[in-house]
């Protein structure tokens, strides 16, 4: 039995359809929440950086909350453009604390990137990490400092490679106080 | 939550304190930000955070001016700069001025990461050197030397304007009454208590090691010179040299250390190359230093060098005033080593310690003390469990020469001291040397128990 809420899974631009289903599969499957693959929305244009050549995450996130989804309670906008923080180079993902609206990009996540990413495993499971841990922040979890969580930071491939999709028990036991249900769900070990 | 820091951005730009202030929430630390080097101020003023992050241009109060006034009103907060390509001269400047580092922007969030990670690590081991700072100075105070009687308070009083100078020390007084103590006190009030504290027992090395040990060598300097080695005087660098029972050092080694004193260079032995040096000299002796110049074993140029300011320390005798306080000390010392409940000696045990010579002074005592607590029997020390102290006198039957009646008196003193050299020497008046000297000539033997 999943809890209550539902995630809403938008595609942002071309992205290959089992990319959704997949992140939507996940957070069905580990953190037991009802998900839903929603109708794509094209690249986000307005938030393109001329003098970067890359998408702002802030200008994006800023939109996407202000718009309307209906049956939904947290999005998550899947795209294939670099994305970044003016502050940053680049982000694998975004999303703030508390907030509705997480994005994740496959730009920077693809073994070899291209414009038509090839969908290997280890391409799938990173974006499906980097969507599954925005969401945490949606739901107040802040990086954790334990390796083996979910939550942990991962600043780069190989780091966010090692990272599992579970969360610790910690993490685990704050997530089930906010999403409201002790219900049964993969804990890391 | 471990590891979470207070941090406050400032920068004018608004995008830039959103996008760091989110970035910091999400890793769960406390985030504020302020928009101007003075809001920074104000927010300081109400709330002492651990880092800031600064963005070295800003309007009206810059990050350098701002990273000032913070170094200089909250010293442990951390500041580190931001700037863009191409300021690299002003992050050199912050780092200067007490950055502890600085970001070019954009950097990557995986940098940010570790950034953060080395200052909280450079945070903790600065938390973690004052408190072992602290504990050092604790436990090297003088106020572990026990006494109330006037000859040690006059000590007490004077240990901390010695301290403070770096004048040559030497410190007088029988064997066994803690001038290694009032050495370790000495180091520990001066600002050399960071460095290190080295004693050297001159009479219980011989004068060929004790060159060695002092100058060090360099390979093949003799035989068995298989590696260099730092003598102490190098290995001592920054901190107190103390040299006990600096009476028995050889007039050859005295001139040696004399012109290290003097020009405060050494040569390691069978090199030619002078190192600089760089400690303070504190010397004790049991000796009658006069007695001992005038006998041509103290060179007079070397003793006016180490005798700047002079420390008599009082032999047990004079200040049995502290027998209650220094038992009572050794008691609970000894009672926790040995785990066993011995709480205090009765009163006319004390009376009894308090007539006693104690020629080994409060050493004697102490080992005394550790003797009777091991050995007893019950919680309160009674005049029984220190009866080896007062050993029935032995009529010295037929001993009509000197010579017999030395022997006699060097033998009946040993046996006091249980064979213990440095104790009976003491008492004798006589280095350990020559007592050995005195066995082997009187074929002394200790009796098997």
């Amino acid at each position: 039995m999943t809890r209550s809420g539902c995630i809403g899974v938008v595609p942002i631009g071309a992205i290959p359809h089992v990319v959704p289903q997949v992140i939507a599969a996940h957070i069905t499957g580990y953190l037991n929440l009802k998900a839903t693959v929603l109708k794509p929305l094209r690249n986000p244009l307005y938030a393109l950086d001329e003098r970067r050549l890359q998408f702002d995450a802030g200008t994006i996130l800023e939109t996407l909350e202000s718009r309307p989804f209906e049956r939904v309670d947290k999005i998550i906008g899947v795209l294939n453009i670099d994305l970044f923080l003016p502050i940053f180079t680049h982000v694998f993902g975004e999303a703030r604390q508390h907030g509705r609206v997480a994005l994740v990009s496959l730009a920077r996540l693809a073994e070899e990137p291209s414009e038509k990413p090839q969908l290997s495993p280890t391409t799938l499971e990173r974006v499906v990490k980097v969507a599954l841990h925005e969401l945490g922040h949606l739901y107040g979890l802040t990086h954790c400092e334990n390796d083996p969580c979910l939550m942990h930071f991962s600043g780069s491939l190989e780091e966010l490679d090692r990272t599992p999709l579970n969360l610790c028990r910690y993490c685990t036991r704050y997530f089930q106080d906010e999403t409201g249900g002790p219900d049964h769900f993969s804990e890391a070990p | 939550m471990k590891n979470k820091m207070s941090i406050m951005v400032v920068d004018d730009e608004s995008i830039v304190r959103e996008s760091l202030y989110h970035w910091f929430a999400k890793s769960g630390h406390t985030v504020d930000t302020a928009a101007s080097g003075f809001e920074a101020l104000e927010k300081l003023e109400q709330f002492p955070f651990d880092i800031l992050f600064v963005d070295i241009k800003m309007p009206g109060m810059d990050g350098i001016e701002l990273l000032q006034k913070v170094k200089s009103e909250y010293p442990d907060t951390i500041v580190i700069i931001i700037t863009a390509y191409g300021s690299i001269e002003s992050a050199i400047k912050a780092m200067k001025t007490g950055a502890s580092d600085y970001l070019l922007k954009p950097f990557k969030p995986d940098y940010l990461s570790l950034v953060l990670e080395k200052v909280t690590q450079q945070q903790r081991l600065t938390a973690e050197y004052n408190y072992l700072k602290g504990h050092i100075e604790r436990i090297t105070r003088f106020d572990n030397i026990i006494g109330e009687s006037r000859p040690m308070q006059e000590i007490f009083d004077i240990i901390p304007d010695i301290a403070v100078s770096d004048a040559s020390v030497l410190l007088t007084g029988e064997t066994g009454t803690g001038k290694e103590l009032i050495a370790r006190a000495i180091h520990a009030k001066s600002p050399r208590v960071h460095y290190p504290f080295i004693a050297i027992n001159c009479g219980a090395v011989p004068d060929s090691l004790l060159e060695s040990e002092l100058f060090g060598h360099v390979k093949g300097a003799f035989t068995d010179a298989a590696y260099s080695r730092k003598g102490f005087l190098e290995v001592v660098d920054g901190g107190t040299l103390f040299l006990d029972e600096v009476g028995e050092i050889s007039p050859k080694m005295q001139i040696d250390l004399l012109r290290v004193l003097q020009e405060k260079k050494i040569t390691r032995i069978g090199s030619s190359e002078s190192v600089d040096v760089n400690f303070r000299l504190v010397s004790a002796t049991r000796r009658n230093v006069e007695e001992a110049i005038e006998q041509g074993d103290f060179r007079e140029d070397f003793y006016y060098r180490v005798n700047v300011i002079q420390v008599h320390v009082p032999p047990l005798r004079e200040r049995i005033g502290d027998m209650g306080l220094l038992v009572d000390h050794f008691l609970l010392k000894y009672s926790q080593e040995t785990a066993k409940r011995v709480d205090c000696v009765s009163d006319e045990t004390l009376k009894c310690l308090k007539k006693y010579a104690w020629p080994g002074n409060v050493r004697e005592l102490e080992n005394a003390i550790e003797r009777a607590v091991v050995l007893a029997r019950s919680r309160t020390l009674t005049v029984a469990d220190f009866g080896f102290l007062s050993p029935p006198a032995r009529p010295v039957r037929g001993a009509h020469t000197l010579k017999e009646m030395e022997r006699a008196h060097i033998l009946e003193t040993l046996e006091d001291c249980g064979w213990n050299i440095t104790r009976a020497s003491g008492v004798l008046g006589i280095n350990r040397v020559t007592l050995h000297k005195k066995i082997d000539r009187y074929g002394l033997r200790a009796h098997k128990k």
